[in-house]
């Protein structure tokens, strides 16, 4: 009777993780739906199906909600099915993709450089599925034996620089910080590009900025770890901070939050990314945006038009996937002028030359 | 020194919710079951902590909820393993896949599968709460803290009189060490046992909540961030004692502290190095106290009643 009882606490429990893990299948608002001439695919009546895994939440406030968004957004567009796996460990990154190409989703998206090596696995076995790798490599499609892996692919100097010419005008100490989350490629160009676009733009002002080394957080969801990180750079002298570290990056933004309403008044600015995040905390200054939604739109039109990958979709500031969100009123108008003076360098592609 | 008198901020900020989990250890142990599930506790409490905030807007009550939620997810753990007498390790693993999935659900169900980044206010400190300016290290150190950090510090100093010097302290302590030999003395081994789960839940639970009452003000799924298992940890560290415990946490706590500070003030040393720093330290401290086992006998073992 013992073991039957211990059997069935051990089966309630599992089937509770089941109900909790599965998928999460979602139609497309109807109401959000594209007009017809959009949404028509080339497969007769064929609903499509993309399917999002991310290491970070949905709701975190940064990356990953900005990432979800995206597909939402591209999926309503195209009147596309959509899910998403969030939350996953890295150990899980293949098993999650592959449970979703068994359920024949017709688009894995990826957001993220570091799913590649289990994105290629998948693309391997899984010769009719498509996969969207947001920030993969240039090569990556290449690497993809079936040629069904597409590359998203912002240009991760151009992001830092957006950040880091509104930094280099508005700091103050002359300091500036970058929070990274895990050590990519992606997130090492953002911090290169900021790093010469503060110091650049501070110079141009008759001052300097220096960027405090990287510095990582090895998890994307330790929003603790920001809190600390803040603190410690602020005490550094940083007070213009930026980040690509998804939840992290939410409490970097608490911790300066903080210390800002220990002062009386906002002395510590934060530059938001990839969605516009303006108003999300008192500290926030300005985004970089990323107009993800564009570079999956993009995957799916292809997908419906029976090409499954083989290409690299850039997104750059010159086809508008890459932008500065709205400017808070903290940025006095005259370095809101000079501010996007730089802007329209970077998009003419005269930007410190 | 503002470098060192920032450490110990830090340090005492970052060991405040291991020092509820390894007492919630503590007591799980002490009583002769071996949990480790403690981060799936800590998971629950905390998103019930910040649910419950959000929904009543104290705090308070937020802690009193995720303790209370640990408790009911705990019960699962205690009627398995004290009644059914289940291997404990399974169960606690068990119970560590099992709350954080059904903390996010729960977060998914009442939040809906929007990505709206929720903030919750947070506890206030000491200080505000009787109007000082704390701007001196002493009294940030002492007055700039949350309730729940003296709740932590004054549970400490409850735990190792309770054990070391009453008599209910002893019992309970008998029954993880000889529980035949402690039921021949008209102790309730199976009361003890339940009660310890109790205890162990609500400290975790109350654990995982200052996480999202007392630390952050958002929720986000992995949170607890393997400080369950430091926890765990923290309690062989120390040696089954609450001194040990918190001297094992506070320890955690300064490595942690410390290699984020040297990560943000040292120029051109890899990263990792400090990333290091935590794990070493236990790797070398180890070393030098010795595997000793001190623990409590029966740890880990079913109790049976009719058994001889």
């Amino acid at each position: 009777m013992k073991k039957l009882l211990a059997l069935f606490l051990v089966l309630a429990m599992a089937f509770s993780l089941v109900a909790c893990a599965a998928p999460a299948a979602e139609e497309a608002p109807a109401a959000e739906a594209a007009p017809a001439e959009e949404a028509a695919p080339a497969e007769e009546g064929k609903v499509y199906k993309v399917a999002m895994i991310c290491d970070s939440s949905i709701s975190d406030g940064g990356w990953g909600m900005s990432c979800y968004n995206a597909m939402i957004d591209a999926a309503a567009k195209r009147g596309w099915e959509t899910a998403y796996s969030d939350s996953i460990d890295q150990s899980a990154y293949f098993d999650t993709i592959d449970s979703y190409c068994s359920l024949g989703y017709d688009l894995i998206y990826a957001p993220g450089n570091q799913y590649t090596d289990a994105v290629l696995q998948a693309a391997e076995e899984y010769p009719e599925i498509s996969f969207a790798l947001l920030n993969g490599g240039a090569d990556t499609p290449a690497k993809a034996v079936n040629g069904n892996v597409t590359s998203l692919l912002p240009n991760a100097t151009q992001i830092g620089w957006i950040a880091g010419a509104l930094a280099g005008l508005m700091t103050e100490t002359g300091v500036v910080a970058f929070i990274g989350g895990m050590e990519l490629d992606t997130t090492k160009g953002k911090y290169e590009g900021f790093k010469e676009a503060a110091a650049y733009t501070a110079e141009q002002a008759g001052k300097t900025a220096t960027t405090l080394d990287i510095v990582y957080s090895n998890s994307f969801s330790a929003s603790d770890k920001g809190i600390e990180f803040a603190k410690a750079m602020i005490d550094q002298g940083a007070d213009v901070f930026f980040g690509d570290a998804s939840a992290v990056d939410s409490g970097a933004r608490q911790a300066i939050d903080e210390y800002n309403a220990s002062k009386g008044e906002v002395v510590v600015y934060d530059i938001a990314q990839p969605g516009d995040l303006l108003g999300q905390n008192e500290c926030i200054i300005c985004s970089q945006v990323t107009d993800n939604s564009s570079l999956v739109a993009l995957a799916m039109e292809s997908v419906e038009n029976g090409i499954l990958g083989g290409d690299v979709i850039y997104g750059s500031m010159e086809n508008g996937a890459l932008y500065a969100g709205a400017i808070s009123d903290l940025v006095p108008a005259d370095v809101q002028a000079k501010y996007l003076e730089y802007i329209d360098q970077m998009i003419a592609g005269t930007f410190m030359k | 020194m503002e470098f060192v008198t920032n450490l110990i901020l830090a340090s005492v900020r970052m060991a405040t919710p291991l020092i509820f989990l390894s007492l919630a250890e503590l007591y799980s142990q002490r009583a002769g079951l071996v949990h480790i599930g403690l981060e799936g506790l800590a998971a629950i409490g905390s998103l019930t902590g910040f649910l419950v905030s959000h929904i009543t807007g104290s705090p308070i009550v937020g802690v009193c909820a995720g303790a209370m939620a640990a408790i009911l997810v705990n019960m699962i753990y205690a009627y398995a393993t004290v009644t059914l007498c289940a291997e404990q390790i399974v169960y606690g693993m068990a119970i560590n896949i099992f709350a954080p999935a059904l903390a996010s659900f729960i977060y998914r169900v009442y939040f809906g599968a929007g990505s709206e980044l929720v903030q919750v206010p947070l506890m206030t400190n000491l200080s505000a709460l009787l109007g000082i300016n704390a701007d001196s290290f002493i009294a940030k150190l002492f007055l700039e803290q949350t309730l729940m950090v003296y709740l932590a510090y004054g549970l400490v100093i409850f735990t190792a009189i309770y054990f070391s010097k009453t008599k209910s302290g002893l019992n309970y302590k008998a029954v993880g060490e000889y529980p035949r030999a402690a039921a021949t003395l008209g102790i309730n081994v199976i009361g003890v046992k339940y009660i310890a789960s109790i205890i162990c839940g609500a400290l975790a639970g109350i654990g995982g909540a200052y996480l999202t009452t007392c630390y952050t003000t958002t929720y986000v799924d992995g949170n607890v961030a393997g400080r369950g298992f430091i926890a765990l940890a923290a309690v062989i560290f120390g040696r089954w004692s609450a001194g040990g415990v918190l001297l094992a946490c506070l320890f955690f706590g300064f490595c942690d502290a410390l290699q984020i500070r040297l990560q943000v003030a040292s120029f051109n040393v890899p990263y990792q190095f400090f990333q290091m720093i935590p794990y070493v330290a236990t790797v070398v401290v180890l070393a030098i106290i010795g595997m000793k086992k001190a623990g409590p006998k029966s740890c880990g073992k079913p109790y049976r009643k009719e058994e001889r």
